[in-house]
């Protein structure tokens, strides 16, 4: 029996679907097996991101129609063997082609089978964000350091603790070192302490993700970058190691920095 | 047998005080009342409380016992007093001066309300809401909009070990804590906001508050 969780955020664009993506990625890596639900039905990205747009055959919507069985629908990496799976959502209809109850089952059928499922929320407090919550176990927040996204953050934590399903934890996304160091944005301490949940990890901005994710390729698959550092270090905590929170603090070189930048010139 | 006397007029230093029966029936009372009223030895205009002892009065029957003492046209009602109240109004009595106690952290959308006083064990967050109709209470901080006093008591205050609310209100006073307001940005720290004198909603210290509102405290005993 495998273990159901919905990211989710409020606001749109911090980053929901790109942590879904990446998340799944990595879990696959660990060697589980993820099936990654997109229920934004109407405006799909996940497959994109993935790079699996190309493959879909029937929707998230056929399949609680019945107009296909769900395996028929879920679409295979095939990167990862027999491990990532992507049930993608309709475009051509919208949120309301759903409900919760429906959600609930499917989700519960795809427990069966997978060891993770990741639940890509819609932006937004609605429907959509009803329907993906209803069959999760439990929760992320994804947020930016930017007050819009923490205000966002703060109504949808207020949403999932009234939910049955465990406290949510959080990811901080788009962290720009640059800016943190400058005093120019909201630090991590004060987004955990405004929010007061779990912080699960956090990810610094990085424009391969962008770049990797118009590829069809998540960024997580490249080990050296810093984005993908923090994707593989949340995937490790929701498996349940400890792993330290990586700083974001560059701060002034020590003596073998200083040392080495005095060779390198 | 001689008949009790339904209505006893009792004459004291802040006018007269009539005593209605309260084992009699309510149209015997009325009608004794109307008598009484009408007495030729009740001279010049003079105001008197009523006192119904153990009979329950509604706002009904309350009103008809005045018009018709008021009837004669030279008495006026200063009062009527009751020994009885309705569960009801006893229970809502009750809850105005018990203190609730919430736990936790009042986010974004949410409202917490209270009928006496609020405790909040936890932050108050930007666009959060409490009210109560006493005072409140914020062992956190208070990022939200706090309304104290939401049934018109301008006594109430609002207390928290940080005080950075958008919006204060207190009764039918709101303050919109704006840059302007230079105090807060200083010392957020242990503050309470209160109804000043001129109308207008202050902040002070948390210890001041003994001294601006002596009535609040419950405390009885001790030294």
């Amino acid at each position: 029996m495998g273990e159901a969780i919905v990211i989710t955020s409020g606001k749109g664009g911090v980053g929901k679907t790109t942590s879904s993506a990446n998340l799944g990625t990595a879990l696959a890596l660990q060697g589980k097996k993820v099936c990654l639900v997109d229920t934004d039905i109407g405006l799909r990205n996940l497959d994109v991101i993935l790079g699996l747009e190309n493959r879909i055959i029937y929707d998230l919507v056929d399949v609680i129609e019945g107009r296909c069985r769900i395996q028929q629908a879920l679409v295979k990496d095939k990167r990862f063997e027999d491990r990532l799976f992507l049930l993608p959502a309709a475009q051509t209809t919208d949120k309301n082609a759903v409900t919760p109850e429906q959600m609930k089952d499917l989700i519960t059928e795809l427990k069966r089978d997978y060891d993770y499922i990741l639940i890509d929320c819609p932006a937004g407090i609605e429907q959509g964000y009803k329907n993906a919550v209803a069959g999760a176990d439990r929760a992320i927040v994804v947020t930016t350091p930017e007050i819009s996204a923490v205000r966002d953050a703060d109504r949808i934590i207020g949403l999932l603790e009234a939910e049955d399903i465990e406290p949510p934890k959080l990811i901080i996304n788009r962290i720009r070192r640059n800016l943190i160091n400058s005093g120019d944005t909201l630090d991590v301490n004060d987004i955990t302490s405004h929010l007061s949940i779990d912080l699960l990890g956090i990810v610094l901005d990085d424009e391969n993700v962008i770049s990797s994710s118009n590829k069809g390729e998540p960024v997580v698959m490249d080990p050296n970058n810093p984005a993908a550092l923090g994707y593989r270090n949340i995937a490790r905590r929701i498996l349940g190691e400890s792993v330290p929170l990586m700083s974001v603090d560059t701060g002034k070189p020590g003596f073998f920095g200083k040392l080495k930048s005095l060779f390198s010139k | 047998m001689s008949k009790q006397q339904v209505v006893t007029i009792k004459g004291t230093k802040d006018g007269l005080i009539l005593r209605l029966d309260d084992q009699c029936a309510y149209s015997d009372l009325l009608e004794e009342l109307g008598k009484k009223a009408q007495d030729p030895g009740l001279e010049g205009a003079v105001e008197v409380q009523i006192h119904t002892g153990s009979r329950y009065c509604s706002d009904q029957a309350a009103k008809e016992i005045i018009q018709v003492v008021q009837s004669a046209g030279h008495l006026r009602v200063s009062k009527i007093q009751s020994d009885v109240i309705t569960m009801e109004e006893c229970n809502r009595r009750v809850q105005e001066q018990q203190s609730e106690t919430y736990i936790g952290i009042v986010r974004s959308g949410q409202e917490v309300h209270a009928k006496g006083d609020l405790v909040v064990i936890g932050d108050v967050n930007p666009n959060g809401h409490v009210s109560a109709a006493g005072s409140i209470y914020i062992l956190g901080r208070l990022k939200g909009k706090a309304h104290a006093g939401n049934a018109g008591n301008r006594e109430a205050v609002i207390a928290a070990s940080w005080l950075e609310a958008t919006h204060l209100m207190i009764a039918d006073q709101m303050e919109t804590m704006t840059d302007e307001l230079a105090i807060l940005s200083e010392h957020p720290e242990m503050e309470c906001a209160y109804l000043h004198t001129n109308g207008f909603i202050a902040i002070d210290r948390l210890q001041d508050l003994r001294l601006l509102r002596p009535g609040l405290s419950t405390f009885k005993g001790g030294s």
